[in-house]
């Protein structure tokens, strides 16, 4: 199963395995900047080790063997983790999504999104029709809906919505008729237009602070949007330097190491340090289209695509949290936040990408 | 495909120009915000209202001090904070801890650490203000009762809120938070209202190191309002002197009957409140506070108004005006047996002497037991209560004081109640009752009052304090309201009682021996309340306790102005012991309305008496002569 081929060495895509190092680097620089103490860059960097680690098993593995023998094991174990986390896990922050083992911090739910991806994936590359039918839409929802349920229970809205995306994502690729993709939108729209006055204060609140930021109250639940965006625009052009930001720092802008790291960023390096930030996702979302595109059948074409959608979803809720375009979802910035899982299930994707684009060729 | 690559980069490209946005464009305010980020209210304390005599005469007022305050939300190290307080500035550890602990406080108000810093504790913390921004020095007006241990009772102290008091839903409304200092017990805290003005506030930017940049907005506090009440400071002086000076205890009341204004209130033992209104949180003042609290001559009770006591033959005024309204003796018809005493079933209870078969004039100036106990019997318990009920004993008085007991003045149906094993009111009962033994245990200024409406003929004053509350820029004067309550006596009764009383102190009645100077025309009864068993628990002597209450001028043209009563615990007979205190407390009152020095002795008042009413040498205002022939027309 794994083969390593030295002629194969030579292929692989350097960028596609450098921009995720590159940006995890990145964000330890901030988590080190930003963290109460050392001890997280020094897990920080760990994860990033295992991942790499896991990256290059991955990259020398066959792909189609993990998606469509192995992909069902590792999701049903997913849900069995779930499963744990609900019944034995640890609470941070209010939502109940860890499990402790041996010293470190594990949340499924970040592997329960790889898992998704894959079983997506494999559905859907049997699929030979150009649109779905309803008995394909039906069993991908089917797919999403078990951990999402799962995750729902751990009071991880952010996740959950994860989950909403990359159902989307897929039924795009899957070629879902347009007119139906056309009405899930508006669905949506509704949904959440229909669902305000049901959610609680505290999520209402956070909606109000994008929405009217001059009536929102300093020291009330919006009060992270509003110090980020002071984080952010306190950074000017070059920032306040490495080390010196006083918002996250002083902690005037609670979980400075997680979910606003990039307002960490934005302060510290300035705009600057933003803009290189976008560039090296851009390279990498780049690198992960051009694999999709030049992979040679749809399996693996879908699911790096699949990656791609979670990893902008994950951009886009996470930098719009931190500039106040979107509200407060707790949604991590990938590979950036602190958070070893997600720079884990971050990796299995590149990983994937880079097997994918190993086999392109058909032989 | 393509299309989320567009959909990827336009939302790059939103998020880019956004961050611009953000980092140029908007550059300063933020960075302006971030620098500003905490803006910090301190409130500043108003000065408390002074508590003032009714001659403005300064009896508590403020001065200022300096408190020792912790910001908890500057403490970047809590141990060195602690550390640090603990090793330069004297304070206890525990203590500390507990006040940086306390899940009460708000957390961006100051803590009060320690009270009255000394002038090397400002000294260091203004030294060491870089390093220690969160620990600083506010100024506090301080409390300071001028003259001590008097008028403490009614004067009343300050002190921190407690927690249970903050549980009761009237201070819950107040809007007491916790650490405020109010008033307790006393005028402090029933006119805390008054007394406290309004914090005001100052609003500062503080930076992210602590240190308050600059100031924004200034409300300054507003003073609260003066009080002033009806006390007189020499008199109350007097007063206290009389107990002191002997080493006595009791207590003692002085107002005015016309209006109920409290000239001088007593309580002996005292305490002084300037322990409680000092050093808050030292282990030293809570010794000090300790000593008082757990003294188990109890010197914070007042026993003006929480003592109950018998009243013994002070009871005789409202038996001898009930009888007369309602008929059972007339002025033509008012001789009964004394016989000694009385035999009561089994028992034989005894008057003081023999006297005879004196009417109802001779029975008050002699104090008759025997004529009394008959007289009782005649009215049945059940009018005696209804008359006594309505002259306000057995209730409170409402005095503008908290603590005040209403007493305990026995019925048939108090018997019952609180006697099972003996339920039925038995004419022995009866018989202590009509001299004010047995269970009757009243306040002496419940007794106070209810004769003081006597002698005014029916009109029953509240007794009270408030006299005046100043002016400020927020509140307007306010005064006292006074509203009196009215009994219908008949003329004859009323005079009937006057000349009686007056009769004690000036026909050789059981006052006579005192030497009540006769241009004061004082009237009164001499009483003798026995005391109870539990008092051998404090190893005195099982001596009685000695009442005399007071009236003058009494039978003369003019309504009287001061009315005394006190009681001197183990004083023995009422003549002995109450009656000279009383004696030189109007003594005292008299010198000063005259315009005479106001001295112990009495030199200057036994001069032989002045024939006119008018025109006398002696000074602007005559006190009445008495008129010896005004004797109640017989009908």
């Amino acid at each position: 199963m794994v083969d390593i081929n030295q002629r194969k060495l030579k292929d692989v895509d350097w960028l596609l395995l450098a921009a995720p190092i590159a940006l995890t680097a990145f964000g330890c620089v901030a988590i080190s900047s930003s963290a109460p103490d050392g001890s997280f860059v020094k897990k920080q960097i760990i994860s990033l080790g295992i991942g790499l680690a896991i990256a290059i098993a991955i990259m020398f593995t066959d792909y189609r063997k993990i998606v469509f023998n192995i992909a069902p094991f590792f999701y049903a174990a997913v849900l069995v983790l779930l499963v744990v986390v609900l019944v034995a896990g640890t609470q941070i922050n209010g939502n109940k999504a860890w499990l402790r083992v041996a010293g470190f911090s594990l949340q499924p739910s970040e592997f329960a999104k790889a898992a998704t991806i894959l079983m997506l994936a494999r559905h859907l590359a049997h699929v030979r029709q150009t649109s779905l039918s309803i008995k394909d839409i039906i069993i991908m929802g089917a797919i999403v809906l078990a951990p999402v349920i799962l995750v729902y229970a751990e009071h991880d809205t952010g996740t959950t919505l994860t989950f909403g995306a990359i159902l989307a994502t897929f039924y795009f690729l899957g070629g879902m008729r347009k007119i139906f993709l056309a009405a899930g939108a508006v669905a949506v729209v509704v949904g959440l237009v229909a669902a305000y006055p049901h959610l609680k204060h505290y999520q209402q609140e956070r909606i109000n602070v994008i929405i009217h930021p001059e009536e929102a109250d300093p020291k009330g639940y919006g009060y992270q949007t509003i110090q980020s965006v002071i984080a952010v625009g306190s950074g000017g052009v070059l920032g306040k330097g490495i080390g010196h930001g006083t918002q996250g720092k002083l902690g005037f802008l609670p979980f400075a190491w997680t979910d606003f790291i990039g307002a960490v960023i934005a302060e510290e390096t300035g705009l600057a340090g933003v803009l290189l930030m976008m560039v090296l996702y851009l390279l990498l979302i780049w690198r992960l289209i051009a694999v999709a595109k030049a992979s040679r059948e749809r399996a693996g074409s879908l699911l790096v695509m699949g990656f791609v959608g979670l990893i902008a979803f994950h951009i886009l809720c996470n930098l719009g949290m931190v500039v106040a375009m979107m509200p407060i979802m707790g949604i991590p910035l990938p590979l950036m936040s602190y958070g070893g899982t997600a720079v884990m299930a971050m990796f299995i994707g590149v990983g994937l990408a880079l097997s994918v684009r190993m086999r392109r060729f058909v032989n | 495909m393509y299309l989320i690559q567009y959909l990827v980069l336009a939302v790059f490209i939103a998020l880019g120009i956004r961050f611009y946005v953000l980092q140029v464009a908007r550059h300063e305010d933020y960075q302006a915000r971030a620098e500003n980020n905490r803006i910090r209210d301190i409130p500043i304390p108003a000065p408390r209202g002074a508590i003032l005599d009714r001659y403005e005469n300064v009896l508590v007022d403020n001065s200022s001090a300096f408190n020792v305050v912790v910001i908890p939300e500057d403490i970047s190290n809590k141990d060195e904070t602690i550390n640090a307080l603990v090793g330069n500035v004297n304070v206890d550890r525990g203590e500390l801890l507990a006040a940086l602990n306390d899940p009460l406080r708000p957390k961006s108000q100051p803590i009060l650490i320690k009270q009255n810093a000394s002038a090397a504790d400002r000294q260091w913390i203004a030294a060491h203000e870089l390093e220690h921004p969160e620990i600083s020095i506010e100024e506090q007006p301080q409390r300071i009762y001028k003259y001590g241990k008097l008028a403490s009772h009614l004067l009343g102290y300050i002190g921190q809120v407690n927690p249970k008091q903050l549980e009761l839903p009237a201070f819950k409304d107040a809007g007491y938070k916790s650490g405020d200092i109010i008033g307790q017990g006393g005028i402090e805290a029933v006119y805390d209202r008054v007394l406290r003005g309004k914090d005001g506030m100052r609003r500062v930017i503080v930076d992210s190191r602590g240190i308050p940049k600059a100031e924004l907005e200034r409300i300054d506090p507003i003073k609260g309002q003066d009080l002033i009440i009806t006390l007189d400071l020499d008199i109350q002086k007097i007063a206290e002197q009389q107990f002191y000076s002997k080493n006595e205890t009791g207590a003692c009341v002085a107002l005015n009957p016309q209006n109920g204004e409290i000239l001088a209130m007593v309580s002996v033992p005292s305490f002084d409140p300037n322990v409680f209104a000092r050093n808050v949180v030292s282990t030293e003042n809570r010794k000090e506070v300790a000593a008082i609290v757990n003294d188990p001559s109890h010197p914070m009770y007042n026993k003006a108004i929480q003592g109950t006591y018998p009243t013994g033959s002070t009871w005789k005024i409202m038996m001898a005006t009930a009888a007369l309204e309602e008929g059972v003796i007339t002025l033509k018809n008012s001789r009964i047996v004394c016989g000694g005493g009385i035999q009561v079933g089994n028992r034989f209870v005894h008057c003081g002497k023999n006297h005879g078969q004196p009417d109802i004039h001779l029975a008050i100036v002699h104090s008759c037991d025997g004529y009394f106990y008959r007289l009782g019997l005649k009215m049945g318990v059940d009018m005696i209560h209804d008359w006594v009920m309505r002259f306000g004993m057995g209730q409170r008085t409402g005095v503008d004081l908290p603590g005040e007991l209403k007493g305990t003045i026995p019925s048939r149906e108090w018997k019952k109640r609180v006697n099972p094993r003996d339920p039925v009111w038995k004419d022995f009962d009866t018989v202590l009752a009509s001299i004010g033994q047995g269970s009757v245990a009243v306040p002496p200024i419940q007794l106070l009052r209810a004769e003081s409406g006597i002698v005014m003929g029916g009109q029953f004053h509240i007794p009270h304090l408030f006299k005046e509350a100043k002016a400020t820029q927020m509140k307007e004067v306010e005064y006292y309201d006074d509203r009196a309550t009215e009994l219908k006596l008949t003329q004859l009764t009323i005079d009937t009682i006057d000349y009686g009383m007056w009769g004690v102190v000036n026909e050789g009645g059981t006052a006579g021996g005192v030497g009540f100077p006769r241009e004061i025309n004082a009237g009164g009864k001499t009483g003798t309340a026995q005391v109870i068993a539990k008092e051998k628990a404090r190893g005195k002597e099982h001596k009685d306790h000695s009442w005399f209450i007071s009236f003058a001028p009494m039978h003369t043209d003019q309504k009287p102005e001061i009315g005394v009563v006190c009681i001197t615990e183990n004083g023995g007979w009422g003549a002995s012991a109450s009656a000279p205190k009383v004696k030189m407390i109007e003594a005292a009152y008299f010198s000063k309305k005259l315009g005479r020095p106001i001295l112990p002795e009495l030199v200057a008042l036994n001069s032989p008496p002045s024939p006119a009413v008018t025109g006398s040498a002696n000074g602007p205002h005559p006190v009445a002569v008495a008129d010896r022939k005004r004797k109640p027309v017989t009908q």
